[in-house]
């Protein structure tokens, strides 16, 4: 529900003497699913931790509705990404010793934000990715049901965006297009922006627009024939 | 928060158990060495404070209080008995007696000693009575022998090879109640019985002397095969050798151990109570030489007129507290040594520790930047990884202090059994100081790897 726009932006890393990344102009529209393509130092990632709010913006500006993301502090990044971003990524990044439960709703008490309506929430999305065992230790879960966790732990404040590293790449082909059904459906019902990093064909060709990249820039952007929700 | 940090240290709880290991076993060794010297300090001033003035033959002030207050055997000095005749007599003086030492029973001391003291220095009798007849025997409260008992004292002690004396028995006819000092493990008796056995400051007349003699010569011969019984049965013709040496060894303990009077170790010392007799406590000019003589002044003034009065010629007026004021200052120095053997490994501890720390921020700085990552404040972060820390530290601190209070505990006990001094074992304020200290360095040691988890941006750690 939140648009993109970076203007300008240039991410080096010192001791590289190019930039890893360099976009003069991106728009991406609210409720529009990207994918984004490219080879391992395509930029990729970057671009990613960029929008996520996860890297410092040290050059340009990176706008998620009205808020460009280059005036927040550390603190204020994190706090906004907490509201508005929904992460999900490669190695699910769930924590061993808790519940499925206690995965999903870490962050939002972490943040002390979890109340009884959140609790609610996060069993309602418990079901909505298809779980049946709330209080299952995540360690003993499969790759599949643990993405379908972090999903479930990336709703749960209703962000604006969903952004997905690689969501797939780690889960075997069955699951990963169960993955994949998922993300669209959530994102598609919740009306969210979803910006996917993906080498998944099958994936990348379900979403409507797909950025390519190389060597840090933008070189291929073109509608993908989505059948559009 | 409290449940993640719980799963984490779940996760974690092999290198948590060490990291609290570790911590705990040098805060005990700390805490241990602290509180032992501080209740050897406490215990031995108290065992000290019955006794004020301590007059014995010039020599050793040392060795006269650890002997006579301590009841360490060694050989003393002895001191002329009219000393003891003065001092019962001097008007400054509410009670002065007399102690002889030098034999055992059991492992414990006997004492030789009057009404007058046991009556000066405990609190009364828990059972029984006072002994009244020369044959009688009081015991301290750490004495594992019941009323009724026989003693037959020994000299010296069976450990350093003594022997016992032949024709003496002592009944035992009262136990006094603790008084956390090493008197607690003697076997009391009447003074004039030990001068008896030892055959001095006979009052009697010569021919009585003489009797007793011939009746101990007999005596001896028996103890010899006694005391050679099970090489006797075994191999009878090695018997008189082993009588030879036995012989020898029981002389040559005897000036080791000779407290009594070193006079007697030359002669042949038997000689027999008179179990019956009445026991005399007026001092005449019969009484023998005296290992110490432990003197009740009546006023502060009159010990120090007395200490100094008795500090010249053959005589040694001590307090007992200033020789511990001496023991102290090397006790001090033994625990500067300790206290700086703990504080290095107390340094090498805290350098483990923190290189577990920075290997454990290491390892967590994936988990640590995808917290950030999914929205969990820095603040939150931070507190997570510090507490954890933090946790694991303040658990081996209180572990330690308990180990520590623990192992004085044993110490204590163990040098009870062997002295009868109790050694109060306890903290203090200072106790709570050190641990506020450790806490205090163990809060800012976890802060470390709590601010490398809050400089990182996230993207930064979970690239790592």
């Amino acid at each position: 529900m939140l648009s993109l726009k970076i203007e300008n932006l240039a991410v080096t890393f010192p001791g590289l003497a190019a930039p890893v990344l360099e976009i003069d102009h991106l728009e991406i529209a609210a409720g529009s699913h990207v994918a984004l393509t490219g080879g391992s130092g395509s930029g990729k990632s970057t671009l990613i931790n960029i929008v996520a709010g996860l890297e410092r913006i040290r050059t340009g500006r990176v706008f998620w509705g009205e808020q460009n993301l280059a005036d927040l502090s550390e603190g204020k990044r994190d706090q906004w990404r907490a509201q508005n971003i929904g992460l999900v990524m490669q190695d699910f990044h769930l924590f061993p010793g808790l519940s499925a439960l206690d995965n999903i709703l870490l962050p939002a008490r972490l943040s002390r934000v979890a109340n009884a309506e959140l609790l609610k929430r996060a069993r309602t999305l418990f079901e909505t990715v298809g779980l049946k065992r709330p209080e299952q230790h995540i360690e003993t879960m499969s790759r599949g049901e643990m993405q379908r966790v972090a999903i479930a732990r990336a709703l749960l404040r209703k962000p604006g965006v969903i952004i997905a590293d690689e969501p797939t790449a780690s889960l075997d082909l069955e699951s990963g297009e169960a993955v994949g059904d998922l993300l669209l459906s959530v994102a598609a019902d919740a009306g969210s922006t979803l910006i996917v990093a993906s080498h998944d064909q099958r994936l990348v060709e379900r979403l409507g627009r797909r950025l390519s990249l190389k060597s840090g820039r933008i070189i291929g952007d073109v509608p993908v024939g989505e059948i559009a929700a | 928060m409290i449940r993640f940090i719980l799963a984490d240290l779940r996760r974690l709880w092999l290198g948590g158990a060490v990291v609290i290991l570790l911590v705990a076993l040098a805060t005990a060794l700390g805490v241990a060495v602290t509180l032992q010297e501080r209740s050897l300090r406490l215990g031995s001033a108290r065992a000290a404070d019955k006794f004020d003035l301590v007059v014995g033959a010039a020599g050793s002030e040392t060795q006269l209080i650890l002997s006579s207050i301590f009841l360490q055997p060694a050989p003393l000095p002895l001191v002329d008995g009219s000393v003891l005749t003065k001092l019962a007599a001097d008007p400054r003086v509410s009670w002065a007696a007399p102690v002889g030492f030098g034999d055992s029973f059991g492992g414990y001391p006997i004492v030789g000693t009057t009404t007058s003291l046991i009556n000066g220095t405990t609190t009364g009798f828990s059972a029984g009575k006072m002994f009244a007849l020369e044959g009688e025997a009081v015991l301290g409260a750490a004495v594992d022998l019941s009323i009724g008992a026989e003693i037959k004292p020994m000299h010296g002690t069976a450990e350093t090879g003594g022997h016992t004396h032949a024709g003496a028995a002592y009944k035992v006819v009262g136990k006094l109640q603790p008084t956390g000092t090493p008197w607690d493990r003697a076997i009391l008796v009447p003074i004039q019985a030990v001068w008896h056995v030892h055959n001095l400051g006979h009052e009697h007349g010569e021919e009585e002397h003489h009797d007793e003699d011939g009746h101990d010569h007999a005596h001896e011969g028996e103890e010899g095969h006694g005391d050679t019984h099970a090489d006797d049965a075994m191999e009878p013709t090695a018997q008189p050798a082993a009588q030879v040496a036995t012989q020898r060894q029981e002389q040559k303990y005897a000036f080791a151990l000779g407290a009594a009077s070193s006079k007697h170790v030359e002669e042949e010392h038997h000689g027999a109570i008179d179990a019956d007799a009445p026991i005399v406590e007026t001092f005449g000019s019969f009484t023998p030489g005296l290992p110490a003589i432990l003197v009740k002044p009546k006023t502060i003034a009159d010990a120090y007129r007395l200490r100094q009065e008795y500090r010249s010629g053959s005589t040694l007026g001590v307090f007992p507290g200033e020789v511990l004021t001496s023991l102290y200052a090397t006790l001090g120095d033994a625990k500067m040594v300790l206290s700086a053997v703990a504080a290095g490994s107390q340094g090498l501890v805290a350098a483990a520790l923190v290189l577990v720390t920075v290997i454990h921020v290491g390892q967590r700085r994936r988990q640590i930047g995808a917290l950030r990552a999914f929205g969990a404040p820095r603040s939150s972060v931070f507190l997570i990884v510090w507490l954890e820390l933090f946790l694991l530290v303040a658990l081996g601190v209180g572990i330690g202090f308990l180990i520590g209070l623990g192992a004085a505990h044993i110490g204590a006990q163990m040098f009870t059994a062997k002295s009868g001094v109790i050694l109060p074992v306890g903290f203090t304020r200072e106790d709570a100081r050190l641990a506020l200290i450790l806490l205090g360095f163990a809060g800012i040691l976890a802060a470390v790897p709590a601010l490398l988890a809050y400089r990182q941006s996230p993207a930064q750690a979970l690239r790592a």
